[in-house]
């Protein structure tokens, strides 16, 4: 029972962590049909500014915004340069353009900062764990646990009660009409950007806490698994995208922790079946997407 | 069953033998590093045609299939590999798999048929998954191939290097392996399946409401596509001689689908020119990798250059020509037009069938907690035109969405001829003898014309006459001078006339028009009534037509039955409604 319980914790940092990236990825899809393959790129910005920041003996405390500002940043320009020429193409276009800009990205990467991983300074506070009912529980676990949860509180806010959230709500339902509104469509894609950015960064940084390094392809997988979370969900649905990203996080936690020895090899696989099985019954994933059943005859 | 002109298909094939022999020549001719380069270039061909099988068919690009040019490599290189290398590797090997030894051809048929019936299970679990979300989940399939082929090490060493294999792909191999793989996908790209699937691809709606099973077709894309990227892995598993599941993963894919995509997706042309352009680059680069000097300027070693080369190549394929340097036609199709003759037995209508009624009662239909339909009954008899007006959401759309299956109603049926047709799929209706258009045009738009109508006349009937009722389709709307020209490139009035002959072209009893002369001048409108009343008298085709310009509807139909906010208030001849106060009341609002 112990051991579930602590499992349990441990699905809720990794699900949340998902949660956060597939959230990110799900702004920017849902406002302009794009699946962007350099959204773990974002990450790796992130985790970089932290160790630099580590390296000129700034204050982890300092870092973190800092380092949140630089994805934010990254977020704005990759769509200023790269996705604006491309903002009403189709979805496949889009999304290769995206890969491109990932690929660019990791060179660029491995050229001037290094192929190999390098260390990233974490507070012992951070590193620590705490005694809690019995389970020793890492701080850095529980913080995962509590960032996503301000992450989704303050979105969910930003979203429902301010103007540019409300405006890049009705554009996700219908851009044309929005636009036809006054709602500038420039301003509420790098909004878009910009948010998806922050949670890459939020992201980033819950991620390098528990590893202490940062390389190149750092953004990789855990945004792999953001896509399949989003997917999962339902494309293009934020509350989807958040669960999915904890589903998935609990199938993989539940399947490493459960799994008989001789089948761990087969982890990824059979996780990924699970998947698969939820979406053969239901294509549209957990919580689809409002902007499906709109399409009229 | 080949839906192209002959002469597009042999000059194809043609090019493409011509193409892949002096390619070969080059090969002989320039020594073996060469013949090794050529050999790569030519498998990573048939990898790019066969992925563009599916993709470029279906229009949904896909990361999965370097897993099955992985399951071809691994199925084909376990047997040829020699028996006590074999056992002296792979000590766990099921007896039955380790006493087999198949020479090169034999292995990669099998190869091929068991990655066939992997690509049906797997295409049949994914083949529900629209757009994006399909992508994605080929993502995952390309993760979990590899995932099982890391794991299952008995057979296949695990992350470790298979090897031993023997080295049988020489250039003459893989030069008849890339011609075969090339002519399959041009044909395919034709054939009737993929016609069909490219309709689809434009717009599954309507490819539906001719009576194309969407699911279907992609199903046998997908199984083609796989079986080529089989015989890319074998090919491949024979010329390295030693691999490992890393070959078959993300790095691959990424350089095969930017071949893929530069080039243009869609056609056999774009592979070739994503093929050439690609490999060229990379050639290129690859040698600039290790620093040079230029001027006199010594230019140090970049690590990934390459990568770095064929990044930029895709932003700049996708911000200049987002459908890839070969755009989404083969050249022979832009060189010869398709010539459009009359059939032999171009004026021999076919028979008048005995057209079915079709009687709906009491139609209910509720979204959410409005109801969009309520209680409505029609009845429309053969060869009679039968119109539907009503006011801005009074139901007419709706009431034709549930006749033609595109939508369950709440409650009430629907029989055509004693048939209930409530819950059926919207592509049987074509069958039953259904057809429609659409209010908002819903045409293939990258398709001809003519491929349009024909696409409709090949998926309903059997495709039997499929060329005489796609040439007398054309004929009555007078589409036939721009058989050749894009659907998509097409004035608003002549692609509601594409659509009604598309949906002409599935040989109805009854023929549902939503709102035909919407964009039409007076005269145009004046046209298109002249067409639907000869219709009805020629063909004893039914019609039911919903539109607002009721100097349409008074003048064309038999019968005109008026809605208002779901419910039927009038029914009768247009004279008697026209006078029928409640109709009155509904369009012009009761006077004070």
């Amino acid at each position: 029972m112990d051991l579930f319980l602590q499992q349990t914790v441990n699905a809720f940092a990794l699900g949340g962590t998902y949660a956060l990236l597939a959230l990110g990825l799900a702004v920017v899809f849902s406002i302009m049909g794009l699946i962007n393959f350099a959204h773990g790129e974002l990450m790796t910005i992130a985790g970089y500014t932290l160790m630099y920041c580590g390296l000129a003996g700034i204050s982890f405390v300092f870092a973190v915004p800092l380092a949140l500002l630089a994805s934010m940043l990254a977020a704005v320009l990759m769509e200023r340069i790269a996705f604006r020429p491309v903002r009403n193409s189709s979805g496949a276009t889009m999304l290769v353009t995206s890969f491109a800009v990932a690929m660019i990205l990791q060179v660029l990467f491995q050229n001037f900062i290094s192929v190999r991983s390098q260390a990233v300074n974490i507070p012992d506070v951070i590193s620590g764990s705490i005694l809690i009912g019995g389970m020793v529980i890492g701080t850095n676990k529980l913080l995962a646990i509590v960032s996503t949860i301000v992450m989704l509180v303050l979105l969910d806010r930003f979203l429902s009660k301010q103007k540019y959230g409300i405006a890049m709500r009705a554009a996700a339902e219908d851009f044309a009409v929005a636009r036809l509104m006054g709602i500038r469509a420039n301003t509420v894609i790098a909004g878009a950007f910009a948010i998806s950015g922050l949670l890459a960064g939020v992201a980033a940084i819950l991620w390098v806490s528990q590893r202490a390094s940062v390389d190149p392809l750092m953004g990789f997988t855990p945004v792999l698994k953001a896509f399949i979370a989003a997917i999962l969900g339902g494309l293009g649905s934020l509350r989807g995208a958040v669960a999915g990203g904890f589903l998935l996080g609990f199938i993989e936690i539940y399947l490493a922790a459960f799994l008989p020895a001789e089948l761990q090899e087969f982890r990824d696989p059979i996780g990924l079946g699970i998947v698969v099985l939820v979406l053969v019954m239901r294509p549209n994933g957990l919580l689809p997407a409002a902007s499906l059943k709109a399409e009229k005859v | 069953m080949i839906t192209a002109p002959m002469r597009h298909i042999l000059f194809a094939t043609g090019a493409i033998i011509l193409l892949i022999a002096a390619i070969a020549a080059i090969a002989l001719a320039g020594g073996s590093a060469i013949e090794r380069t050529v050999i790569v270039f030519l498998v990573s061909l048939i990898a790019v045609a066969g992925m563009g099988v599916y993709s470029g068919n279906s229009g949904i690009l896909s990361f999965g299939h370097v897993g099955f040019m992985g399951i071809g490599a691994y199925c084909a290189a376990l047997l040829t590999l020699p028996v006590p290398l074999k056992t002296a590797t792979l000590p766990n090997l099921p007896v039955w798999l380790a006493s087999v030894q198949l020479d090169f051809v034999s292995a990669t048929i099998v190869a091929l048929i068991l990655v066939g019936i992997v690509a049906a299970i797997v295409g049949l679990a994914i083949g529900r998954l629209e757009g994006s979300a399909a992508t994605i989940s080929t993502l995952g399939l390309l993760i979990i191939i590899h995932g099982v082929t890391i794991g299952w090490r008995d057979v296949t060493r695990g992350a470790q290097t298979f090897f031993g294999v023997p080295r049988e792909t020489t250039l003459f191999a893989a030069v008849i392996a890339c011609i075969l793989a090339l002519v399959v996908a041009r044909i395919y790209r034709d054939s009737i399946s993929g016609l069909r699937l490219r309709a689809g691809r434009d717009n599954a709606i309507a490819a539906n409401a001719i009576g194309i099973d969407i699911q279907k077709e992609r199903l046998i894309s997908f199984v083609l596509s796989a079986m080529i990227m089989a015989l890319a892995g074998s090919l491949l598993a024979h010329f390295l001689g030693a691999f490992s599941p890393k070959k078959f993963y993300f790095t691959d894919t990424f350089f095969l689908l930017s071949m893929l995509i530069v080039g243009g997706m869609s056609t056999v042309t774009g592979a070739l020119t994503g093929a050439f352009v690609i490999t060229f680059i990379t050639e290129v680069l690859r040698r600039l990798e290790g620093g040079f000097s230029l001027f006199g300027l010594e230019i140090p070693t970049i690590f990934g250059t390459t990568q770095i080369g064929i990044g930029l190549i895709i932003l700049f394929a996708m911000f200049k020509k987002a459908d890839g340097l070969a755009g989404l036609k083969e050249w022979e199709e832009r060189i010869f037009a398709r010539e459009v003759k009359p059939p032999e037995a171009a004026n021999q209508l076919p028979e008048k069938e005995a057209a079915p009624e079709l009687v709906a009662q009491d139609l209910i239909m509720k979204f959410g907690g409005l109801v969009a339909v309520n209680n409505v009954s029609l009845e429309i008899k053969s060869g009679e035109i039968f119109g539907l007006i009503g006011p801005n959401g009074s139901g007419k759309t709706t009431v034709m969405n549930i006749l033609s299956c595109v939508l369950t109603p709440t409650s009430g049926s629907v029989l055509l001829d004693g048939n209930d047709l409530v819950g059926r799929q919207s592509n049987e209706m074509a069958d039953l003898g259904i057809a429609r258009t659409f209010q908002n045009i819903r045409l293939f738009p990258e398709l001809t014309v003519y491929q349009n109508v024909y696409v409709a006349a090949l998926s309903t009937k059997g495709g039997r006459d499929a060329k005489t009722r796609t040439y007398n389709a054309l004929e009555r709307l007078g589409m036939l001078g721009r058989a050749n020209e894009d659907s998509g490139t097409l004035s608003y009035g002549d692609q509601r006339r594409v659509e009604i002959a598309r949906a002409l072209a599935c040989q109805p009893s009854l023929l549902f028009l939503d709102e035909p002369a919407a964009g039409m001048n007076r005269e145009e409108t004046d046209q298109l009534m002249e067409t639907l009343r000869q219709l009805c008298a020629d063909l004893g085709i039914g019609i039911l037509l919903v539109d607002h310009d009721l100097k349409l509807i008074n003048q064309l139909c038999d019968r005109v039955a008026v809605l208002n906010e779901g419910k039927k208030i009038a029914e009768g001849t247009p004279e008697e409604v026209r006078n029928n106060p409640a109709v009155i009341d509904a369009y012009l609002g009761r006077s004070a």
